[in-house]
């Protein structure tokens, strides 16, 4: 400060006035030490309160591994973390020098003494007091893991699709009967609530809709570009090609990959085909479908980036079509569902930012004041009155519009997390799952058959022993 | 301020290090949220990077080896810094790369005619925002050294200045009136 450059002959000595000027702002530091603890213990309460309402202090431990720690096991972990009465005990991939570590020190950090696996025999050798384990491996490695691990006697969640195959996905059926142990296939909005009320509440109980007659669906998603590694994690050719992957370019991106994947329309399409299914009440008796690799790089892709396929449903009020397209071009308008029949339609999407779940109720239809009463719907947004101005003739073709009511019910948790919750409370006895292996073979049998439509370039019928195993 | 000498009187200097301070404490509490959270990344906020740098930015989210270094030294650089204007330690090499960091920040969402960020912020800007007024602020905390006068850097400076030859301590009279 002023005249503190008096002393410069005093080079190398410090007095008392420098120290004192020198550590001056030190206690600056620590009243940001003071208001750092406190946001951290804010943001902690926030955290436990938004859990609070799954903290059940009287459930029972379940052991709990992962298998496959890439980027859905890690979804998954993060969901996991949130349920109660969980202990992780071991982790299994392939990936030790990334993915692996990256899942076992997230495990650390919340006080759970994790093993860690390259091969899923060696971990169920060694880990003999698991209860589950939870598979997010690709889906060319489904069926072994799920088989395996059902047969050393563990329940398994394993993330849809079943398997990339029939054989695969019908070997994982048979081991779960005759092994008797649980198998919840991830196909998460089976459990979410808001799905459930608009299956439960809206279309079994009110019947809002009417009679359906149309649905259409989508997932477009933005071109990313394809999923790189860290040079220096790269996983030895060797112990790649062990584990059925030409590269590392291939084990990143699977999902592409023909043997691997089945490509959008199952990574994505599947989760929503299997509502069709589910709010329908049956599976399909026909599809027909176009798609291919328009866009992206042959090189680097195998399975069709674009998909327009349209099923035929034989339900007991009628036929219903039902199509769905997904495409890696154009993310616009992201995914939702959207059913319609003559009393009202319904769009809903697993993503509250896409739709929020909404409903519009024909004007021909019954009034739905009950349903509104009893908290079914939200009251409905009257559409705005659009002033008519005087060249505005009225078109007799044009019905009017309909009103617009929301479906009440919030999901605060992660998408994974009731999924999961509901495969932890079946395993301690408590509950029926909500997606078990026949309800995903069906689902899987439906989703399949869309690539084979494409390659035969006709429509294609299902027989109803084809969703039988 | 008396611009002669290049002094500044006891209330100035006050104000610059509190200006120091603050922009540390800013600085530290950037880097600890972000090492706080073990998967966050850079490269949300370089994907929707505008103006004339984009592609650059663009190029550093796409690619994981990159990444692998941006991530580490963001986080880090951060907190660093942060704990060095506070502390007034290294003052001047802080406060030179938060001048870097931030100007990175700014070139890679400028708020020039015609962009928009699906980002939302606070206030309205055109060509200056508030990173562009930090940088600026942090030009002032480097040209004057406010670490020899309030901070560790006024003990490290005498600890590591060997005691000037009576020969050169003339000189160094002058020179340390510049900027000290």
């Amino acid at each position: 400060m002023a005249g503190d450059d008096n002393k410069e002959d005093d080079k190398g000595k410090i007095d008392r006035r420098d120290v004192l000027l020198g550590l001056s702002t030190v206690p600056a530091l620590g009243l940001f030490g003071y208001a750092w603890s406190r946001q951290r213990g804010y943001e902690q309460k926030q955290k436990q309160a938004a859990s609070a309402a799954t903290v059940r202090k009287d459930v029972a431990p379940v052991n709990v591994a992962l298998l496959g720690a890439g980027a859905q096991g890690q979804v998954l972990v993060d969901s996991m973390l949130r349920i109660p009465g969980l202990r992780f005990r071991a982790v299994c991939d392939i990936w030790k020098e990334y993915n692996q570590k990256r899942v076992v020190n997230t495990f650390k950090k919340f006080k759970h003494e994790v093993s860690a696996y390259e091969d899923h025999r060696e971990m169920l050798d060694k880990e003999k007091e698991l209860d589950a384990v939870v598979i997010a491996t690709p889906d060319f490695w489904h069926a072994t893991h799920t088989v395996d691990c059902l047969k050393a006697g563990k329940h398994v969640y394993c993330e849809k699709e079943m398997s990339n195959t029939l054989e695969g996905a019908r070997s994982m059926v048979t081991a779960a009967r005759e092994t008797g142990k649980l198998l919840q296939i991830g196909h998460q909005r089976r459990s979410h609530p808001r799905y459930r009320h608009c299956y439960e509440k809206l279309l079994q109980e009110a019947k809002l809709l009417g009679r359906i007659v149309t649905v259409n669906g989508q997932w477009n998603r933005a071109v990313s570009p394809d999923i790189g590694w860290p040079e220096r994690y790269a996983i030895p050719p060797d112990r790649l090609k062990q584990y059925g992957f030409k590269s590392m370019e291939q084990f990143r991106n699977w999902r592409w990959y023909r043997g691997l994947g089945g490509g959008p329309i199952v990574d994505l399409g599947s989760h929503q085909i299997d509502i069709y299914n589910w709010f329908l009440g049956t599976a399909p008796s026909h599809v027909m479908a176009s798609g291919g690799l328009d866009y992206h790089d042959a090189k680097t892709h195998e399975w069709y980036d674009t998909v327009m396929a349209v099923y035929e449903y034989k339900t007991p009020t009628g036929t219903v079509r039902a199509y769905y397209q997904t495409q890696t071009t154009n993310g616009s308008q992201g995914y939702f569902e959207n059913f319609m029949g003559d009393q009202g339609t319904l769009v809903i999407s697993e993503s509250e930012a896409n739709n929020p779940g909404s409903l519009y109720r024909d004007p021909n239809a019954p009034a739905w004041d009950e349903w509104v009463q009893k908290g079914y719907v939200a009251a409905p947004n009257l559409q705005e009155v659009k002033q008519k101005d005087e060249q505005a003739v009225l078109d007799v073709r044009e019905s009017v519009s309909p009103d617009l009511h929301r479906v009440p019910v919030v999901l605060r948790d992660p998408y994974h997390q009731p999924h999961l919750q509901n495969f932890f409370d079946a395993v301690r006895g408590e509950a029926t799952l909500n997606c078990p292996a026949e309800v995903g073979f069906e689902s899987a049998v439906t989703v399949l058959k869309v690539n084979e439509a494409i390659d035969a370039k006709q429509q294609v019928s299902f027989r109803p022993e084809d969703f039988k195993v | 301020m008396d611009i002669e000498e290049g002094r500044l009187t006891r209330l100035q200097m006050t104000t610059i290090v509190v200006l120091r301070v603050m922009i540390g404490w800013h600085f530290l509490y950037e880097g600890l949220a972000k090492l706080a959270k073990p998967d966050w990344s850079a490269a949300g906020f370089l994907k929707q990077a505008r103006g004339p740098l984009a592609s650059l930015f663009h190029g550093m989210a796409a690619d994981p080896n990159l990444l692998e270094i941006v991530n580490p030294l963001n986080k880090w650089g951060l907190t660093l810094i942060g704990l060095g204007l506070i502390l007034g330690c290294f003052t001047r090499t802080a406060a030179a790369s938060g001048i870097l960091i931030v100007l990175l920040y700014y070139l890679c969402n400028p708020p020039f005619v015609g962009y928009f960020y699906s980002i939302p912020t606070e206030g309205s800007y055109l060509v200056v925002n508030k990173n562009l007024v930090e940088l600026a602020a942090l030009a002032v905390v480097l040209v004057t050294g406010s670490g020899r006068a309030a901070g560790l850097d006024r003990i490290i400076h005498r600890l590591l200045r060997r005691r000037p030859r009576p020969a050169e301590a003339a000189s160094q009279v002058e020179v340390s009136t510049q900027g000290s």
